[in-house]
C-alpha cells in the first residue's frame, strides 16, 4: 500500500489500540476467507474436495468459516465447487454482523442494503426457514445480488429495490439488518487499489445518511425486534456517533451480543464527541485475527 | 407486474422428475409474465418486489425448468436424470452437446454426475445442453 494510503490511517492512532500491530497488518496482503453453504453440501465433503484439487485451509474455530492458506487458482472463487454454490468468498469480520443478528427459523428478517448478497446467502444459511427481504437501490447490485442467491439455491428471499432511507416496506420485520453504506477504511486491505481517503466533510455526510437510514430501519422494526447496525468502516462519526442518535432519538436501546470472532470495545471519544454506551458495540481490527475492519452494534426496539 | 400465485406449477416437477410432493410442498410457485419462481419462505405483500424466491420455470410451448432451482431440488429427483462420468460432464459444463443415447423421456431431463446436480438439459435422442452460460465452465477453473 501506498505510504499516502498509510498515512490517512494515522488519524486513528489514539483511537485504535495496539496502533503499531494495526498498520503492519495495513501492510500485509490479506487473506481470502470462505464460507461453506451448508444448504448444498457438507463441510467436509467440501473441503475434501478442494484440497484435493491443491487447496489448503484453515478452520475456524467451530464455525463454517475456513481462511484459505492456499490455492492453485488465481481466485478463490475460480473452481466448479464455487459455481456450483458449495462455498461464499466472504471476510470473517464480514460474517460478525449476521452472528450478531442471530437469525432464527420462522423470522422475518430485512437486510436494508443488501447487495451483492454475503450477508443475506448467511442469514438463510442460519435461519434455514424464515422469510428475508433483501433490499438494495442500486440495479446493478441488485443483479449480483440475485445471482448470487440463485447459485446458493436459496428460495426463501425477497428482493426488493427501495432507497433505504425512505422506502416503505408496509411491515414491521423481527429483526432488520442495517450493514450501512460507509466509507468502506475496513476493506483496505482487500482492495487497496479501489481505496479512496476519505475527508472530514464526506464522513460527516456518510453519518448523515446513516442517521437516516437508521430511522427508517426503527420505523420497521417490531417492539422488542431488534436492529443490527454494522459499517465496514472505523471512523466514529460513521460508527458509535450514529448508533447514538438512534439510543437518544429513536428509541432503540444497546443491548450485549456475543460474537465468536476476536473484538474490542468501542471508542469512547473522536473529536470532542463522548460516547456513552461503548461496552456495547464491537469493533473488529485487521490485527486481531488476519480480517479486514467492522463495527457492530445490536440495538433493541423499546 | 404483479406475482400471481400458481400452486399447480409445483405438479411439473413431480410428474416430470419424481420429485417427491413432499418437497414441492415447501415452495409456492408465482407466475410473473412468462417466468415462475418457487418461494419458500411467507409471502409479503411489498410494492416494489423485484424477485420472489428463485427462477423455477420459463414458460412456453412446454415449460423449462431452470438449471438454478434444478439444483435445489434435482437430488430428489427420481426419474429423467442423465448421470454422465466426470469427463462427459466437464464438456456438458462447457457448453457442448452429448451425443448418446439415454434412457430417459423426451423433453427437459436433469443432468448429474454422482452427487453434484449439473442443472438443465434437453433430450431429444441426444442430450442438448441447456446450461446458461453464466454457469458454464471455463478453462481457467478447477
Amino acid at each position: 500500500m501506498d505510504e499516502q494510503k498509510l498515512e490517512y490511517f494515522k488519524q486513528y492512532s489514539e483511537i485504535i489500540p495496539n496502533f503499531d500491530a494495526f498498520m503492519e497488518s495495513l501492510e500485509k496482503e490479506q487473506p481470502y476467507w470462505m464460507r461453506v453453504n451448508t444448504l448444498k453440501i457438507g463441510e467436509e465433503e467440501l473441503i475434501g474436495r478442494l484440497e484435493n484439487k491443491g487447496f489448503k485451509f484453515e478452520k475456524y474455530k467451530n464455525l463454517n468459516a475456513y481462511k484459505i492458506l492456499a490455492m492453485p487458482v488465481k481466485h478463490p472463487g475460480a473452481t466448479l465447487e464455487h459455481s456450483f454454490g458449495y462455498y461464499y468468498i466472504q471476510d470473517l469480520s464480514s460474517m460478525a454482523p449476521v452472528f450478531a443478528l442471530n437469525p432464527q427459523k420462522g423470522e422475518k428478517i430485512l437486510d436494508m442494503t443488501a447487495a451483492p448478497g454475503s450477508k443475506t446467502t448467511m442469514i438463510a444459511e442460519l435461519m434455514r426457514e424464515g422469510t428475508i427481504v433483501a433490499n438494495d437501490v442500486n440495479f446493478n447490485r441488485l443483479k449480483s445480488l440475485g445471482g448470487n442467491l440463485e447459485r446458493l439455491g436459496i428460495t426463501n428471499v425477497i428482493i426488493t429495490k427501495k432507497d433505504a432511507k425512505s422506502g416503505n416496506f408496509g411491515i414491521e420485520f423481527d429483526k432488520i439488518l442495517l450493514d450501512a453504506p460507509c466509507s468502506g477504511e475496513g476493506t483496505v486491505r482487500k482492495n487497496p487499489w479501489g481505496f479512496r481517503a476519505v475527508e472530514d466533510r464526506e464522513h460527516k455526510m456518510l453519518a448523515r445518511n446513516q442517521r437516516i437510514i437508521l430511522k427508517n430501519a426503527a420505523k420497521h422494526v417490531k417492539n422488542e425486534g431488534i436492529i443490527v447496525y454494522s459499517t465496514c468502516t472505523f471512523n466514529p462519526w460513521e460508527n458509535e456517533s450514529v448508533v447514538e442518535y438512534g439510543i437518544e432519538n429513536l428509541n432503540l436501546k444497546p443491548i450485549h451480543f456475543d460474537l465468536p470472532i476476536p473484538h474490542l470495545k468501542g471508542v469512547e471519544e473522536w473529536r470532542e464527541e463522548r460516547y456513552e454506551y461503548v461496552e456495547y458495540y464491537k469493533r473488529i481490527y485487521p490485527h486481531l485475527e488476519d480480517t479486514g475492519g467492522m463495527f457492530i452494534a445490536v440495538l433493541k426496539k423499546e | 407486474m404483479q406475482f400471481l400465485k400458481k400452486n399447480e406449477y409445483g405438479k411439473y416437477f413431480v410428474d416430470r422428475f419424481g420429485i417427491p410432493e413432499e418437497i414441492i410442498e415447501k415452495y409456492t410457485f408465482w407466475v410473473r409474465g412468462k417466468r415462475v419462481w418457487a418461494f419458500s419462505g411467507e409471502y409479503i405483500d411489498i410494492k416494489d418486489m423485484e424477485v420472489l424466491g428463485i427462477k423455477a420455470l420459463s414458460l412456453g410451448r412446454t415449460p423449462k425448468p431452470s438449471t438454478a432451482f434444478l439444483r435445489v431440488i434435482g437430488k430428489y429427483a427420481k426419474k429423467n436424470v442423465v448421470n454422465l462420468d466426470k469427463e462427459k460432464a466437464l464438456k456438458f459444463l462447457k457448453g457442448e452437446n452429448i451425443k448418446e443415447n439415454f434412457d430417459v423421456e423426451q423433453g427437459y431431463v436433469i443432468v448429474k454426475s454422482n452427487e453434484d446436480i449439473l442443472g438443465c438439459g434437453l433430450y431429444k435422442g441426444s442430450l442438448i445442453n441447456q446450461i446458461p452460460k453464466k454457469y458454464r465452465y471455463e478453462d481457467t477453473w478447477l
